[in-house]
């Protein structure tokens, strides 16, 4: 079976599309020995991310086992997770200065 | 797979057999790339692109690669005017027993009795390199880089993290792996210095980021903009580890700040290039600087499609499946079966390492085929 997302750590609360992803599609993502399927709560374009997991509000979001910003809001499972809902403190207020919208 | 390397009286042992065609300055490039063009597959070529100034970087660079462990030996051109002194430059790869002649055009008498004089000395020197004694190699003897360019989103879903798990292979057989590019390790500096060997490593890692981030900040050059938020990256920092996948997952053993100072050791490591050593730029300078710092072959991943090549050979891996379609020709390794979702990381890590091995025990590379010289 064609894989629909990548999960690039086992530790991670999101997966990557490696297609376009739509609205209340059921997509399963694995590796290693964990598995994780969700049903998406909104389209998720080719290359962008989408929760595995319920995250709250200020909690660390994880790709590559590594955090890659701070939940904005409360994200739910299947829910995109981008820019308007994840934002890195270490580089994100910079964003005026160098045109940065994360 | 049995690897038969070339040995050289330093030590060294190398999975290719070149005699190096080596310019001084800019003015005697070209006699340099005539002289490349007359044996192309037995010699390679590199330099000092500049001026008349003697620099020292770019001459330790030049020297550390005549010492390559793929250099049999060295035709040093300089014009004869200039500050690097080509004789200079032959005595320091001489000092290691293997042959090298220098020749100044205006002492020899202008480009033609160059050309008869170098080409004579080449000839001798690629039979002489024929001859060399051929030794078994181990995976654990290899020293493998890892670079990317034109990147896009698959390259640090599937090539990068790809690169990253051949190299821990090859480490786990007991080799030495290594990436560059701190100017995109943005944010990774607690993630490396909790890797790191020990204090003075996780410190040595901290500041090379750190310099890099200041000079990134005050610069206000962050290699970041709306394509890469298009593309789907959040922040800074997952278009870094998107880099840092590259690197596996094993210990750091150290950063490579000079050329030399790998000397033998084994594990995973960051090089860097030697300050104003730069002799090229771009990707080819990158490949350049893995050779620099004694890698036999490299590994990159591209996703836009990069052809480029380098004085040593170049696995170029892809997984982007449009692109493939265009630039198959210059691809070594499809990893498109991962973006597609056919095939795992863990599944198709093992065949990368084996490519390597292969690459090392004399299977041309698609830029070697094609004669890419970066110079």
């Amino acid at each position: 079976m064609n894989r629909k997302a990548i999960l690039l750590n086992g530790q991670d609360d999101v997966a990557t599309a490696l297609a376009p992803l739509g609205r209340g599609e059921l997509v399963e993502a694995a590796v290693g020995e964990r598995r994780v399927e969700v049903t998406l709560l909104e389209k998720v374009p080719f290359g962008h991310k989408y929760a595995l997991r319920d995250i709250a509000a200020g909690e660390e979001v994880l790709k590559y086992g590594l955090p890659i910003g701070k939940a904005l809001e409360d994200i739910r499972a299947g829910a995109w997770v981008h820019v308007h809902n994840c934002r890195s403190d270490r580089f994100g207020h910079r964003h005026q200065k160098y045109g940065v919208n994360a | 797979m049995r690897i038969l390397g070339y040995a050289r009286p330093d030590g060294q042992v190398g999975i290719r057999n070149k005699v190096s065609i080596i310019y001084t300055v800019d003015c005697s490039r070209f006699v340099a790339q005539k002289l490349k063009l007359m044996f192309p597959e037995h010699t390679q070529l590199f330099g000092y692109p500049g001026g008349c100034g003697f620099q020292e970087g770019p001459v330790n660079k030049v020297t550390a690669l005549g010492n390559h462990s793929s250099s049999a030996g060295a035709v040093v051109l300089g014009l004869g005017c200039e500050g690097t002194d080509a004789y200079k430059v032959a005595d320091a790869i001489a000092a290691t027993g293997r042959p090298a002649e220098a020749i100044k055009i205006n002492e020899a008498g202008g480009d033609i009795v160059t050309i008869e004089k170098a080409s004579r000395a080449l000839v001798s020197l690629i039979q002489q390199a024929s001859t060399a004694e051929r030794v078994e190699m181990a995976p654990a003897d290899l020293v493998v880089g890892s670079e990317c360019g034109g990147s896009d989103a698959t390259s640090g879903l599937a090539s990068n993290p790809l690169t990253g798990a051949a190299g821990d292979l090859l480490i786990e057989a007991g080799g030495t792996y290594m990436h560059e590019e701190v100017s995109e390790l943005m944010g990774c500096a607690d993630v490396l210095a909790e890797r790191a060997v020990n204090v003075e490593v996780a410190d040595d890692i901290r500041a090379a980021i750190e310099a890099s981030e200041k000079a990134c900040f005050e610069g206000g050059r962050f290699s970041w903009g709306y394509g890469n938020i298009e593309g789907g990256l959040t922040s800074i920092e997952e278009k870094s580890y998107g880099c840092l996948a590259k690197s596996g997952s094993k210990p750091l053993e150290g950063v490579l700040r000079t050329y030399g100072s790998l000397a033998g050791r084994k594990g995973y490591f960051i090089s860097m290039s030697e300050p104003g050593s730069g002799t090229f730029s771009g990707d080819p300078e990158g490949i350049n600087q893995f050779a620099a710092h004694g890698c036999h072959l490299a590994m990159f991943t591209t996703g836009c499609g990069s052809t480029t090549g380098g004085l040593i050979p170049v696995i170029k891996l892809l997984a982007n499946p449009n692109r493939m379609q265009l630039i198959a020709d210059n691809v070594d390794f499809d990893a498109t079966p991962i973006v597609r979702g056919e095939r795992t990381l863990d599944e198709m890590a093992p065949e990368l390492y084996q490519e390597i091995l292969a690459v090392a025990a004399g299977k041309l590379t698609k830029s070697e085929i094609h004669g890419h010289f970066e110079a």
